[in-house]
């Protein structure tokens, strides 16, 4: 009986908070603040704050054509996994105290867990066989790599402060981190970790693919690049995989240095996090987004391999002296 | 001697080299004339090549009992001539946890790649000196690994350097082969000459080509002569594995090689070169407790890690790119190795392991599209997954192995790198280590990358006109590389299983030299450390990959019910315009984006990088055999001083 | 006066080194290669000199404490080096041959199809 029960309490984890369900509406909703503040700050209505809903289920009732220069079944598998992966990092992602599975990640694998979207959606642009979705592929690669080496730096700055603090030398564990800052506080009143979490906060929108990184999808002159061919329940998935793109790497941006605000009650601290992931979104995305124009792919990759790097290893430097 | 006697497992060390010099003889003495049957020109020479490295495989999983698991280590003195008047003066064979280890590795790709070699060598010529050489090559890098005598290990060293170099200009008629085996050949030579100058200047000094015995006299008895015999002998066998500043030869050898004989080069070769590094370092010297030999090894690896890397970016063929890789593979081990801690040893012998299957399989599947499409040019193909699909998705798992995608094996091993980078970076409080860390962590997404370009030229993107009529390759070939791959899944699935059966107990032998010298019956003082493979991380990859089937299975229900897969018009009706790709209202053209072409914001901001690259590897032999004096220069000055 | 022999061996292998390095016609890298190895077996043979020693061969009634001879391991060392040291000049040789029929040079500058 219990072991049923268990099973049915991890399935209601996955299925339900903080996994699929959780993972549905948060990042609809945190696309749909995003849009709408985006919009005010340009003097503009904007659209109603469920538009993203109102997309995914139009999208979700279209046909889905796949081209016949695609290869079928990459190219309609790769959404599936991309989306089911990043679920599985949000389960990882502790919630202030809370975690719905500890002991089965660290933050390096959800370094490498993190990857898993973008290369399900490299392999299905490249499936689809279309020039654009070329052209798009090789962009997302290169803001991946980009983003890559300043997002290493950080983590690393993270794992030698935690760990020193600690005791233990190193901690790579998330729920340890998240334990940490539950008693003694969030990790960015420390004076070594705040170029760490601006440098984070920098890699939210080149990791969400937001303004001005997005040239892997430049609407204007790419059509769109990876997505150019995909069209119907395909797409709705893409279009969703982003959205909660963007509540992954906020709330694993809350859960590094802004842990330990909440309450201990798992629903209210659900709650709280939004809010601070809604808080860095509107910082960090929205108001990026407004006041910027895209920039080419050359200059997105010497932009995060020069200042953000630059940050983040101040930052290492500084948690390695114990600062 | 009498059957049980035999086969006594302590002969099968001795029957697993055998076997394969005595293949290599039973096919040369079938004569060199192709038989009839045109699916195998070999006939049965090829069934001896296949049994003889099967044989040997199977002497070596029985050993993995008594040696693996019971920790015993084999000393056998061939001809039972021992030690006389304290010293060794038989021919010994000495296998402990590391040489089986090395030798599995070594046994199994030789294996899988021979039964490849069966349908893959078909088209041609003298297919039967192939498996000669082949059986050759498979045998002297087996008694490299298991001989316990450091001039049979430059016999060795020379018997697979002979075979590689004639299996490289195999196919005479492919571009550049001739060239890349008279550069290997000659950069080789310098190499093996370095061997024997540091095996002749040991025995100058201590009478005795015995490793145990050499290892039991030299650490307290270091002079200048030593210093120098350990510079040639590191050089030497640098040139085995290729590290920096090897690495073009790997690139020439490599792509021009049939692709079995790449696999056996870029999976067998370069380790048995680390191998040997291994010995030398840990156990004739011991040196590496001293921070200047980790410091060496940990620079040449990060080194090798990221010159190789970055070389595979600016690749257009696709056993060249592959080729890089390997170094940039063989980096990580020996970056893991030279941190000198039990975790290190274990974490690089694990991604050695690794190496050797996912190169293994990405090396079989570039043949794969070389033996139907007769090209590996990346610039040239495109879209072969609808041709091939069972070799796209065999390749996929390679790639996503190499890359360090989560749960394939090249993450398991990876992850352990970092770990034990970082974990040494901190006790020591080096800022060398937390380089290597970044370093390794970078090279990690260049390499998915670089993957990222292989998938999109060759096997997605648009099929050119000219490959309409490929085929999927034969069965024999995709069972090959179908054996590599559930490999590479299973190690990666599993790593605790691996690292408590093969890792652990290698990198325990390498820790304690005291057992290795008196197990062939040399005294020794040395103690046997206690070791620790703890690790700060956490990953259970079973469990992983449990939430990921229950939440992809739950999608996939959601999907289906929303009639995910409603895919309107059956494939003839696929001539409506609805069904070709979107061009922007231009006219629909060829138009295959991929080779060199992938990437360009990444090489733009490094165009001096590539460019300065680029005219170094300038594919002179004078300019290679110039970079291996420098580096025997570099190394005895740097041993002079640093020892 | 044995350390001239040692001088000797260095300087071959030295030069051995100096030819494959600086030299572009492929028969001279090939020189090269087999200078550096007469340099080696020089080495070898120099090491189990002894001054007055005699040849190492003799039957089971002679072999007394007062046998003096020479250290017989780097004879047979030598016998294998130079061995392999033929296997090396005849395989190199039969590349270059094959190299000048498809090049049509022996110039190592030019023969760099395989470069980047």
């Amino acid at each position: 009986m219990t072991v049923f029960l268990t099973g049915l309490q991890y399935l209601g984890y996955i299925l339900i908070f903080p996994g699929f369900l959780f993972c549905f509406f948060c990042g609809l909703l945190l696309t749909g603040i995003d849009r709408k503040l985006v919009a005010r700050m340009q003097k503009r209505v904007g659209p109603p704050l469920l538009q993203p809903f109102y997309d995914f289920f139009k999208l979700c009732g279209k046909e889905t054509i796949v081209p016949a220069a695609a290869s079928r079944t990459t190219f309609l598998v790769a959404p599936l996994v991309g989306f089911a992966a990043l679920v599985v990092v949000q389960l990882f992602i502790p919630i202030c105290g809370f975690s719905a599975f500890t002991g089965m990640a660290d933050i390096i694998v959800i370094l490498y867990l993190l990857l898993i979207p973008a290369l399900a959606a490299i392999l299905g642009a490249s499936a689809s066989g279309s020039p654009y979705a070329g052209v798009g592929l090789s962009r997302e690669m290169v803001t991946v790599i980009a983003c890559e080496l300043p997002l290493v730096l950080v983590l690393l700055a993270v794992a030698k402060a935690v760990g020193s603090a600690l005791g233990t030398g190193l901690c790579f564990s998330v729920s340890e981190i998240a334990r940490y800052q539950v008693e003694n506080g969030s990790l960015i009143t420390r004076p070594s970790m705040i170029p760490a979490a601006l440098a984070f906060a920098l890699i939210i929108p080149g990791e969400t693919g937001s303004h001005p990184f997005d040239t892997a999808e430049a609407e204007t002159e790419i059509c769109e690049g990876m997505h150019a061919e995909y069209s119907g329940a395909p797409l709705a998935i893409f279009k969703l995989t982003h959205a909660v793109k963007l509540l992954t790497v906020t709330s694993l941006f809350v859960a590094l240095f802004l842990g330990g605000i909440g309450t201990g009650i798992a629903a209210v601290d659900g709650v709280i996090v939004f809010a601070l992931c809604v808080i860095v979104t509107a910082l960090f995305v929205s108001f990026v987004h407004a006041v910027t124009a895209r920039l080419k792919i050359e200059q997105v990759f010497k932009y995060y391999w020069t200042v953000v790097s630059g940050l983040a290893l101040v930052s290492l430097v500084l948690a390695w002296y114990g600062l | 001697m009498n059957l049980t006697n035999m086969m006594d497992y302590h002969h099968y060390p001795i029957y697993a080299v055998m076997v394969l010099f005595l293949g290599a003889f039973l096919v040369a003495a079938g004569g060199a004339r192709h038989s009839k049957n045109p699916d195998n020109p070999a006939g049965a020479r090829a069934w001896i090549a296949l049994c003889a490295t099967g044989l040997s495989l199977l002497f070596l999983v029985l050993l993995v009992k008594p040696v693996m698991l019971g920790g015993e280590t084999i000393a056998y003195w061939m001809g039972m001539r021992g030690i006389a008047g304290g010293y060794a003066i038989g021919i010994a064979l000495e296998v402990d946890a590391l040489s089986l280890f090395f030798a599995l590795l070594i046994a199994t790709a030789v294996f899988v790649s021979a039964i490849y070699s069966i349908r893959y060598m078909v088209h041609d010529e003298c297919v039967p000196q192939y498996y000669v050489l082949y059986c050759l090559l498979a045998g002297g890098v087996l008694g490299l690994v298991l001989s316990g005598d450091v001039f049979n290990m430059f016999v060795m060293v020379e018997i697979l350097t002979f075979a590689a170099v004639a299996l490289t200009a195999f196919r005479t008629k492919v571009y550049g082969a001739l060239e890349a085996a008279f550069k290997y050949l000659v950069v080789g030579c310098m190499g093996s000459t370095a061997i024997l100058t540091g095996v002749i200047l040991l025995y100058a000094q201590y009478h005795t080509l015995n490793l145990a015995q050499l290892a039991s006299l030299i650490p307290g008895s270091m002079n200048d002569a030593t210093k120098l015999a350990f510079a040639f002998l590191y050089i030497g066998f640098s040139t085995k594995a290729f590290i920096v500043p090897f690495h073009p030869l790997a690139a020439d050898a490599h792509g021009a090689a049939p692709a079995s004989i790449s696999v056996l080069i870029s999976g067998v070769l370069t380790k048995s070169g680390i191998y040997a590094i291994i010995r030398l370092t840990w156990f004739l010297f011991q040196t590496m407790e001293l921070g200047s030999m980790q410091f060496m090894l940990v620079f040449v690896g990060s080194a090798s890690m990221f010159v190789c890397v970055t070389m595979a970016l600016a690749q257009h063929d696709f056993k060249r790119l592959l080729a890089y890789h390997s170094i940039s593979q063989i980096g990580y081990v020996l970056t893991a190795v030279g941190l000198s801690s039990a975790l290190g040893v274990s974490a690089g012998l694990y991604h050695a392991m690794n190496h050797t299957l996912f190169k293994g399989l990405l090396f079989l599947a570039a043949g794969a599209v070389l033996h139907e499409t007769g090209t590996t040019d990346l610039g040239r193909l495109g879209g072969l997954s609808k041709k091939m699909p069972h070799t796209t998705v065999l390749f996929l798992i390679g790639a996503f192995s190499i890359s360090g995608i989560p749960p394939f094996n090249g993450f398991a091993s990876k992850w352990m790198i970092y770990q034990a980078t970082y974990q040494r970076a901190v006790e020591t409080n080096n800022i060398g280590f937390l380089l290597a860390t970044v370093i390794a962590l970078v090279t990690s997404t260049l390499t998915l990358a670089s993957f990222v370009k292989v998938t999109q030229s060759v096997f997605f993107g648009q099929l050119p006109a000219e490959y309409e009529n490929v085929k999927e390759v034969p069965f024999g070939m995709r069972l090959a590389m179908g054996i590599l791959a559930a490999l590479c899944v299973l190690t990666g699935l599993f790593p605790n299983t691996v690292t408590s059966v093969l890792t652990e107990p290698a990198a325990r032998a390498v820790a304690s030299v005291g057992e290795y010298i008196s197990a062939m019956g040399f005294k020794s003082a040395l103690p046997t450390p206690e070791l620790s493979f703890a690790h700060v991380g956490v990953w259970a990859p079973i469990k992983w990959l449990l939430l990921l089937c229950i939440a992809l299975l739950a999608l996939t229900i959601a999907s289906l019910a929303g009639k995910y897969d409603r895919v309107s018009a059956p494939q003839e009706e696929k001539t409506d315009t609805k069904y070709q790709l979107f061009y922007g209202g231009e006219r629909s053209v060829y138009s295959q984006v991929g080779g060199g072409d992938l990437f360009w914001g990444f090489k733009h901001n490094w165009r001096h990088y590539f460019d300065f690259m680029h005219n170094l590897h300038s594919g002179v032999v004078n300019d290679y055999a110039l970079w291996a004096v420098i580096a025997l220069a570099l190394a005895i000055v740097y041993m002079m001083i640093a020892l | 006066m044995i350390q001239f022999n040692y001088i000797a061996a260095f300087f071959l292998i030295c030069l051995g080194f100096y030819t494959i390095v600086t030299k572009y016609n492929l028969v001279k890298t090939v020189i090269g290669m087999s200078v550096m190895d007469y340099g080696v077996n020089l080495l070898i043979i120099s090491v189990g000199y002894t001054p007055g020693g005699t040849a190492p061969v003799f039957t089971a009634g002679e072999l007394t404490r007062a046998s003096y001879f020479v250290d017989p391991v780097p004879q047979a060392l030598t016998l294998t080096s130079i061995v392999i040291g033929a296997c090396v000049t005849a395989m190199s040789m039969s590349l270059v041959v094959r190299l000048h029929e498809s090049y049509g040079t022996l110039d190592t500058r030019e023969i760099r199809r395989l470069r980047g």
